[in-house]
């Protein structure tokens, strides 16, 4: 199995074989910890220092007030939480929409990678990679405008097509049906990021030395078994880094997409965790709540990534820390 | 080996993380620029800058370089440097008061206890008293509705989206129909439910098609707060009651009570079903977003509307300049049954409410009170509703006179009229007199009154007007004078202290309602009553009825505050 350093692309820090202490290794890489010190002091700023804020869940915060003068309540808000039947529904949404959005999400642009890949015809395959990533630039605005006007049932593509065709005699309401609604986001999701997240695996691809496919095809390997024993061997740590990185955000998902596809008839299906916590926390001045929910929402991602982690370490020996 | 590997790899993330943290953190400065000079007391005009936020959108700003702006600067030295809510929601507010940073000035709107409740507005009592003398003038007698609370008696909010004295000079509501189906039916008689079902119905079934394409008898505006004004509001302003919010409120006892929950609503959602099942209500109706609404109506192939008439005002305007000014809507006092009588026009007081605050952050509230004092005075108040002398209007023989090509163009070009002029841009900025007052020319102080209104109405309007036997929709609607004043203004607008349960009762009532009605009205009929007391129960296991009590407690003491 080949280094994942090589296909991520980042520079490589030459490290000493022997085991040394730490003030040695550090002596001898001073620049390149010089070098790195200015990201570690931004990441400081902008990911740990903001958590001190997490002690606001245990407050009830108002704003404009020090610290002393804050009423304390303890795990008031984690009960308010837990014991609302809401949070349970938009949870559910969450999940369901982002494990279907994993699954389609991360295999179908491996698939077109690999497929783009097998195309011998240069200029083809640039046009057909650029198309194809152009709707990761569209806003998801725009987006939603497209999906709903598409499957309107006043004159949407989608209903004129399947009637002339003769599948329906009466136009569908697509965007009515709650149990359709998770199938709209996450196709409508693939639509818009199918050929952005191919890159990262062409581009590993692409790195795969082609003397390896020239020995195959000695060999007398067909096209399905080059891809088999090689293309995606080579790329599957790649594919096991994104994986993980995607399992860690599996909860916070954003509500773009299901805030402007949704409306009144499939609400049951459409809020999401993210919406939950600006409606009920920071809209109405809760930020006590909003902020019990967020770390609700960071735990459970930590806990995700560092069981994938585990099981990948374990089982692929792969793993990102 | 493996260590090596590690090593990179976390490299590799690091990087990629602050890659997309610098990202999103770029782009962020340049915004605390306020108030460039030290508190310079008098009536200096030296350029200073004022920071504002407007909790409404405002498309036409141009930063004031509209020529009423500029001759502001020119007149006050002022430049305003406003931020407005993308769409008139409220996000922005809880994130500014939980930063600490404000604008000098904030228009809140219903958020405004977020911002007293965190000390972020000053009271304004002795600047006004002190410094604005013409502010003091334009409230009058109604300065005790400035007051915050019972608790509290400070101003904090000068409230400027009401006009003082306003006189509503038209009807804008309820019940819209297109003067063409009018026209073709012989204008009939339009008082019931009924009698409006059998209007579209009767056009629909003689004309399948406009234009070729299906025609819509009946379409409504159901995304996000929309559903109040289109589909909620209608079932009381249908029954006889005039808007208190999402509240019913008894006059005797001020009681309050989800409008929901009046027997004549549920008869109102009933007909909505019967319309639904009938195949008569728009397919697409909980659907839709509102630029696709608009988008249908421009069409012309929309026969009616429940709206008010700002609600669809972009697809007026486009019917209007696609020579499709029939397809524009007449509006009728449609009530469910003969029984009840429109209380649109029924009498508030002045119901002050909504407006601006000077924050904290400002470092010159003197002068920005003095410059709120400027627009408040009978000059300002002209400039900002007329425009400039001999550029917008002219006066002939003591009277002011808008010249006919501009008042064209304020008719039917609108956005860029007022992104040129400013006119009407900085309304809720200042307080103000509202439309049928005097100055004292004798002139009236907005360009709004019974005359230019009259003027105004496109030709289809005339005709229908005059068929109805009337000079103006308002003739159409009940008289103010039949109905009895309200003591607490309008309940909407009562702030609520932002720690009460009332907020969390009133959002998950709010979420309840948007989901349950669509699903009622799209209901088999004859399902509807098991589910709209379905509904009924889920509104009271949510809290509602401790929320109403509390609210009677608010409409009381607001009763109190204003009326001793």
């Amino acid at each position: 199995m080949k280094a994942v350093t090589e296909t991520s692309g980042s520079t490589e820090p030459t490290v000493n074989k022997k085991k040394k202490g730490f003030w040695t290794t550090f002596k001898e890489q001073k620049i390149l910890y010089g070098m790195s010190l200015p990201f570690i002091i931004v990441v400081f700023i902008f990911s740990y220092l903001p958590v001190w804020g997490w002690i606001m869940a245990f407050q009830n915060y108002r704003p404009g007030r020090g610290i002393f003068e804050q009423k304390w309540v303890g795990f008031d808000h984690f009960v308010t939480l837990f014991t609302d039947d809401k949070f349970y529904l938009v949870l559910r949404n969450t999940l369901a929409m982002s494990f279907m959005g994993l699954i389609v999400g991360f295999t179908i642009p491996i698939l077109f990678a690999v497929l783009l890949n097998e195309i011998r015809g240069s200029v083809f395959k640039r046009t057909v990679q650029t198309i194809s990533y152009l709707p990761h630039f569209v806003s998801w605005v725009v987006v939603a405008g497209i999906v709903t006007k598409m499957l309107s049932v006043d004159g949407g593509a989608v209903n004129q097509l399947l009637m002339a065709l003769g599948f329906i005699d009466q136009p569908i309401q697509f965007m009515a049906q709650g149990s359709w609604f998770w199938y709209i986001v996450t196709a409508s999701d693939l639509w818009k990021e199918m050929g952005w997240n191919a890159i990262i695996y062409l581009a590993a691809i692409a790195g795969i030395d082609q003397e390896q496919f020239e020995a195959a095809k000695v060999d007398g390997a067909s096209r399905i078994r080059q891809i088999w024993h090689i293309t995606l061997p080579s790329i599957a740590p790649t594919i096991a880094i994104l994986l993980i990185m995607s399992i860690g955000h599996l909860v916070s998902i954003g509500f773009e997409k299901q805030f402007l596809l949704g409306n009144p008839l499939v609400v049951d299906y459409s809020e999401v965790l993210d919406l939950y916590a600006l409606n009920y926390g920071l809209s109405m001045g809760r930020f006590s709540f909003g902020t019990a929910i967020g770390m609700f929402n960071s735990i459970v991602s930590i806990i995700l990534l560092l069981t994938a982690n585990g099981l990948f370490k374990k089982f692929m020996k792969q793993s990102i820390m | 080996m493996n260590h090596k590997k590690r090593l990179s790899l976390l490299l590799a993330i690091m990087m990629l993380a602050t890659f997309i943290l610098s990202a999103c953190s770029g782009g962020n400065n340049g915004n605390s620029a306020s108030g460039g000079d030290t508190g310079n007391e008098g009536d200096s005009l030296e350029p200073i800058t004022i920071t504002y936020f407007s909790a409404d959108s405002n498309a036409n700003w141009v930063n004031m370089q509209d020529a009423v702006g500029k001759k502001l600067t020119e007149l006050t030295g002022v430049t305003i440097q406003a931020e407005f809510a993308v769409d008139g929601s409220n996000q922005k507010l809880p994130l500014m008061v939980a930063s600490g940073e404000y604008p000098d000035l904030v228009f809140a709107k219903g958020d405004a206890n977020l911002f007293v409740d965190a000390g972020a507005y000053i009271d304004l009592t002795d600047l006004i008293e002190e410094h604005a003398p013409n502010i003091k003038k334009v409230y009058g007698d109604y300065m005790s509705r400035l007051k915050w609370s019972n608790e509290d008696e400070a101003i904090y909010v000068l409230p400027t989206l009401a006009a003082v004295d306003n006189e509503m000079l038209d009807a804008g509501g309820t019940f819209q129909i297109q003067h063409e189906v009018l026209k073709e039916l012989g204008y009939p008689e339009l008082k019931t439910v009924k009698d409006y079902e059998n209007a579209l119905k009767a056009y629909y079934e003689k004309y399948p098609t406009i234009d070729g394409q299906p025609t819509i008898p009946l379409s409504l505006n159901a995304d996000g707060w929309r559903i109040m004004i289109s589909v909620t509001n209608p079932a009381f302003i249908a029954t006889g009651v005039s808007d208190d919010g999402e509240y019913y409120i008894d006059l005797e006892t001020a009681e309050a009570q989800l409008h929901y929950k009046r027997p004549e609503e549920k008869e109102y959602f009933r007909w909505l079903n019967h319309m639904n099942a009938t195949g008569l209500l728009d397919k697409e109706t909980f659907v839709q977003k509102t630029d696709q609404y608009e988008a249908k109506i421009s069409s012309g192939r929309v026969l009616g509307v429940i709206d008010q008439d700002w609600g669809f005002g972009n697809a007026t305007s486009a019917l209007r300049s696609s020579g499709k000014e029939n397809r524009t809507y007449a509006r009728f006092p449609i009530q469910l049954d003969e029984t009840t009588k429109d209380a649109t026009f029924q009498d508030t007081g002045y119901v002050a409410g909504w407006g601006v605050g000077i924050t904290t952050s400002a470092k010159d509230p003197v002068r920005i009170i003095k410059f709120l004092d400027y627009l408040a005075s009978e000059e300002g108040q002209i400039l900002m509703n007329w425009g400039i002398e001999g550029e917008h209007y002219e006066v002939v023989d003591g009277k002011r006179v808008i010249p006919e090509e501009i008042q064209e163009r304020k008719t039917y070009d609108n956005a860029n009229f007022t992104k040129e002029t400013g006119i009407g841009l900085y309304n809720a900025l200042y307080p103000r007199y509202g439309d049928g007052v005097l100055d004292s020319t004798g002139n009236y102080f907005t360009t709004n009154f019974p005359e230019t209104i009259m003027k105004n109405y496109t030709p289809s309007e005339k005709e229908t007007l005059q068929a109805y036997g009337v000079e103006m929709w308002k003739d159409l609607w009940p008289k103010k004078e039949e109905f009895p004043v309200k003591p607490w203004g309008v309940a909407y607008n009562i702030p609520v202290p932002s720690d009460s349960n009332i907020n969390i009762t009133y959002k998950k009532v709010e979420e309840i309602t948007r989901k349950r009605i669509p699903e009622i009205i799209l209901a088999d009929p004859s399902k509807f009553d098991e589910l709209y007391d379905q509904f009924i129960q889920e509104l009271n296991a949510a809290g509602a009825e401790q929320m109403e009590q509390e609210y009677t407690e608010l409409v009381r003491a607001r009763v109190e505050l204003w009326n001793d």
